[in-house]
């Protein structure tokens, strides 16, 4: 009797050890099948999404060298059947726009402001890791509360103050109220207080002053963080366009952005499409480059700042 | 250069605003360190030493008091105008420089009379650069160098300069077990070669015995005892220091002396002449025990240890203070298996008494 | 006692100092002085900072907040010599100006419309990027690059694609790409924002702008904090055999709700100051030709236009976004603190 029942549960047991071996490889196969169907739906999803986010670029880019007639087909050529790049000479030589002089415009006062806004952080920044004095923290976090108010609430003042300074339409209003940025000194401060405080006192005592020491260790270790810095100070200028509008919209300090916008809105009509996105991809042009050649320090910006330009 | 701290005293300004105590963190520091020594300050953390060794530097201001190297008063001087050289615990190299560069930058900075040349420089560096033997490694950065040879880097860097006096934070603390002693013997040797009057700061005092000339044991920001090592160690002026110094470290017990006898735990251990009948701590070095079956301590035995050259005891005893009581005899003396109990007489120069209050040394006369 | 500090103030003391050597006072100047520059340095490596943040962002704090109550005022009846009284005139009269209700309704729908759309698809972009294997990196590349445009001319880009260029005809000569793809799937062309486009179509246009334009920013956060989440959690996960859907609900969200939280704040905080990329798509009069001017004003809009002459309504208007936005990041910081796991 025991020798039965013993057999019995031997047997069963076996049962069940092969039927669960048959069910782990029905599972395993069955497993790599979703996971081929999921992988090949994310890959779908993401590959439309790509082409929604890049149809705007290839748009431009198309349309800009067709010609109005081939621009207008109710079945629009996805490869334009005459590459027409005439635009992109009309471009610098339309009155309206006047390219070459926005680019010039924008370019100084970019270079500019970047060069100043520099100087000013990498000293405040220093000021607030290394040095030590009274009111320091204070001073910081009121910095810090000025950040969550609207830039709006300044610029109603500010366009009186700059008004009453005599800098209506000069470069100087482009420039010099937006140098502080108290989120890129907060910025460096953090970098600035990772190196250790050793090699301030090290450099102290070799005699180095504080300037060459930020300029010879603070900087060099810092660096990405400013070229990250310099990148977004860049594109903020060539995409800066409310403030410009208003306090300089001569033709003489006019920015990029503006002198675009400006130059497409005048003219009641047809507008001639292909013109108007050949001058969008020269603006955008140099933000491109930029973008291919410094990814790395845009994107690293970017996700520790959240704030466009 | 002779170093000279002449009632050198630091005050930090409280952290807590609203107790508004102050903290002395170094206490009229008086000391000479001779021309040419290597001089260790001792101390557990919080001491006071490394803030000693910082107003040396010049990097912090004492509240009070003088530094003198030789006869001049640098006590008002800047760091780079005191001609030392420091190097820190974590070395401090510039992460971005190559070794060259490194010991090259305190030479930049010169300027006026003391300006060099490009060659000059670059000789200089190479020079020191020998000296600690990481000439090889000249064009590496400091992340390509194991912790070693930044810490040389870091004393090339501290003497390419010249300095009168060299300064050295916890150089071995960042260091592993095997490379700390490599190391010690060669900061022995480059302070030999150099002939540079050299302070260095642990807490480990071991280290500190086996490199310093001079050792400077500190605690709370007070001088406890300063001396050659082995002085020092024979000759402890209080208990903290015999506490301090010494592994495996000092046995303490509960004592009495009555008329010039000591008595531990009721068994009359020592003659202790000159001294009067008082109750007292007493020290025992591990080295002072000798295992006698007529030995006035008796000692319930917990286990041997044996190293070879010699046996270690650890016993214990009613009146202990220490965790236990660990004695180190002679290889030739053997413990029987089932041995339960031990007895000891002393080595007189071994065994020191300490005012219960006080905890200052009571001497008494060595038979 | 040379050159502690090659500062300019620091050499100019010392050039200073140097005319008045061996003079008895030379101690008083070194000790004194000179250990005072030392205690001030850190201001003035500030002052250039503090001076221009004094100049453009504290005083006009207080100024922008003076103009706000001061009852009608305007900078050129101020200069006249004018005097204001203090009231709330300025926000009673923003508040029952035609405009300002647009804008402020035009604000609240796209916030409200954009934020939840952008974040439900960057979340959903992220999570993928984050589970597949390859060109994983190049399609990060591609979801970036609008981040890197210029919102005025690539806004004009926009308005090409969903523009009609009306000819003769009763049919348009050109409906533009995005209904030629609307019908090549079989729907019928829509007047997005020609004449006589309805509201709601050029709503939907902007909506696609801005949702367009957010996706990078988002994508970038939450994939950040997605590759940031431990791995060993999602092992566990997978020893428990926890179904997919569960994992992603259970233990992804959760742990990625810190960035959630920040996304949707800067979203909302970004939605309420929307304004020059409604101006790149509908230019400056901001609405479809035939409509009435500023039917697309936004809040920010709104301000810019008033600053130059009616400067107590802007600071009216301005403080009134301030709170907004305040009142809306602390809602949502309330949210998310109740919500979020750390």
């Amino acid at each position: 009797m025991s020798e039965v029942t013993k057999n019995v549960s031997e047997t069963s047991a076996a049962t069940l050890q092969t039927m669960r071996e048959r069910d782990m490889q029905k599972v395993s196969a069955k497993q790599k099948i979703v996971k081929i169907c999921v992988q090949t739906a994310l890959y779908l999803f993401l590959g439309v999404m790509a082409l929604i986010v890049l149809f705007p670029f290839y748009w431009m880019l198309v349309s800009s060298v067709k010609t109005m007639p081939e621009y207008i087909r109710p079945i629009p050529t996805l490869i334009p059947h005459t590459w027409d790049f005439h635009n992109y000479v009309e471009v610098f030589q339309n009155e309206d726009l006047l390219l070459g002089q926005l680019f010039a415009n924008t370019l100084f006062v970019g270079v500019v402001s970047t060069l100043l806004s520099l100087i000013i952080t990498v000293l405040s920044a220093f000021a607030f890791a290394r040095l030590e004095f009274k009111g320091k923290n204070l001073l910081f976090a009121a910095l810090l509360a000025t950040m969550m108010i609207p830039g709006e609430l300044f610029t109603i003042t500010n366009y009186q103050t700059v008004n009453s300074f005599g800098w209506l339409n000069t470069f100087t209003v482009l420039i010099v109220p937006f140098l502080v940025s108290v989120f890129y000194i907060y910025l460096l401060k953090q970098n600035f207080q990772q190196v250790p405080n050793e090699l301030y006192l090290a450099a102290k005592v070799d005699g180095t002053t504080d300037l060459k020491y930020l300029w010879k260790v603070m900087i060099p270790l810092a660096l990405p963080t400013l070229i990250s810095i310099t990148i977004l100070k860049m594109m903020g200028s060539w995409n800066s366009y409310m403030w410009p509008r208003l306090v300089a919209n001569d033709e003489a300090h006019r920015l990029i952005t503006n002198g675009l916008r400006t130059a497409f809105t005048s003219a009641e009509g047809v507008t001639d499409v292909p013109l108007q996105m050949a001058a969008i991809a020269v603006v955008s042009a140099p933000l491109f480059l930029v973008f291919v050649f410094l990814r790395k320090y845009i994107m690293k910006g970017v996700s520790r700042s959240g704030i466009k330009g | 250069m002779k170093v000279e701290l002449q009632n050198l005293t630091k005050i930090f300004p409280s952290r807590n605003k609203k107790s508004g105590e102050e903290v002395v963190a170094v206490n009229n520091f008086n000391f000479t360190i001779p021309d040419g020594k290597l001089v260790g300050l001792l101390g557990p953390s919080g001491c006071g030493k490394s803030t000693t060794l910082y107003m040396i530097s010049g990097l912090q201001k004492p509240s009070s008091g003088k530094i003198f190297f030789g006869d001049e008063d640098v006590t008002e001087l800047t760091p780079e105008n005191r001609g030392i050289g420091l190097v820190f615990q974590n070395y401090a190299l510039y992460p971005h420089m190559t070794v060259k560069q490194n010991i090259l930058f305190p030479l930049q900075n010169l300027r006026g009379a003391d300006k060099l040349l490009k060659e000059e420089m670059l000789a200089r560096a190479y020079e020191v650069a020998k000296l600690v033997q990481i000439d090889e490694l000249m064009d590496r950065k400091p992340s390509e160098l194991s912790g070693g040879q930044q810490q040389r880097v870091a004393i090339a860097r501290a003497l390419v300069k010249m300095p009168r006096v060299l300064l050295l934070d916890e150089p071995l603390s960042n260091l592993d077990a095997r490379l700390r002693l490599q190391t010690r013997e060669e900061i022995r040797r480059i302070q030999k070669e150099t002939g540079i009057t050299t302070i260095f700061v642990t807490h480990d005092q071991e280290e500190a015995m086996s490199i310093s000339d001079v050792i400077v044991v500190m605690k709370l920001g007070v001088v406890q005892q300063t001396g050659k090592p082995q002085q020092i160690y024979d000759d402890p002026c209080n208990l903290f220091v015999a506490k301090f110094l010494g592994t495996p470290p000092i046995n303490v017990f509960e004592g009495e002396v009555k008329a010039e006898k000591l008595y531990i735990g009721g068994e009359c251990v020592l003659s202790v002449p000159g001294v009067a009948d008082k109750a007292v701590y007493v020290g025992i070095r591990p080295e002072g025990f000798i295992p006698d079956e007529n030995g006035g301590l008796s000692c319930e035995i917990l286990g041997v240890d044996v190293m070879g050259r010699d046996v270690s005891i650890v016993s214990k005893n009613a009146a202990m203070l220490t965790p236990s009581v660990r004695s180190i005899v002679d290889a030739d003396y053997s413990v029987a298996p089932d041995q339960k109990q031990i007895r000891y007489t002393l080595k007189p120069h071994k065994v020191f008494l300490f005012d219960k209050e006080t905890e200052e040394r009571i001497y008494f006369e060595v038979q | 006692m040379a050159e502690k500090n090659a500062t300019l103030l620091g050499r100019v003391w010392q050039s200073i100092s140097a005319f008045f050597k061996e003079k008895i006072w030379q101690g008083f100047c070194v000790n004194i002085l000179y250990k005072k520059f030392d205690r001030y340095k850190g201001w003035i490596y500030l002052a250039p900072a503090i001076v221009l943040l004094l100049i453009f962002t504290v005083w006009p704090i207080f100024n922008t907040v003076r103009m706000a109550f001061l009852e009608g005022y305007t900078t050129m009846k101020d200069v006249r010599g004018d005097t204001f009284s203090f009231g709330l005139g300025n926000f009673t009269r923003v508040l029952e100006y035609k405009g300002f209700l647009t804008a402020l309704k035009n604000t609240m729908l796209l916030t409200v419309l954009t934020v939840p759309i952008s974040t439900f698809l960057a979340l959903l972009i992220a999570v993928c990027l984050n589970s597949i294997k390859w060109f994983s990196r190049a399609l990060q590349t591609i979801f970036f690059l609008p981040y890197v445009t210029n919102s005025i001319a690539i806004g004009m880009v926009f308005a090409a694609m969903f523009n009609m260029i009306i000819g003769g005809g009763a049919r348009p000569d050109f409906i533009g790409v995005v209904n030629i793809v609307i019908e090549a799937l079989g729907g019928e062309y829509i007047n997005w924002m020609n004449e006589g486009a309805e509201y709601w179509a050029m709503i939907t246009v902007m909506v696609v702008y801005i949702v367009w334009n957010a996706l990078p920013f988002k994508i970038l956060i939450l994939l950040g904090g997605l590759q940031s989440v431990n791995k060993q959690y999602y092992e566990a996960a997978k020893v428990d055999a926890t179904p997919r859907w569960r994992v992603f609900t259970r233990i992804t969200i959760p742990l990625l709700s810190p960035m959630l939280a920040y996304v949707i704040i800067t979203g909302f905080i970004g939605g309420f100051k929307e304004y020059s990329s409604i101006v790149g798509v509908f230019g400056e009069s901001m609405r479809a030709p035939g409509d009435p001017t500023y039917t697309l004003d936004t809040m920010v809009g709104f301000i810019y236009r008033a600053i130059s002459n009616q400067e107590g309504t802007a600071s009216a208007a301005a403080l009134i976004l301030f709170v907004i936005i305040l009142v809306v990041t602390m809602i949502n910081l309330y949210v998310s603190k109740k919500k979020t796991h750390y």
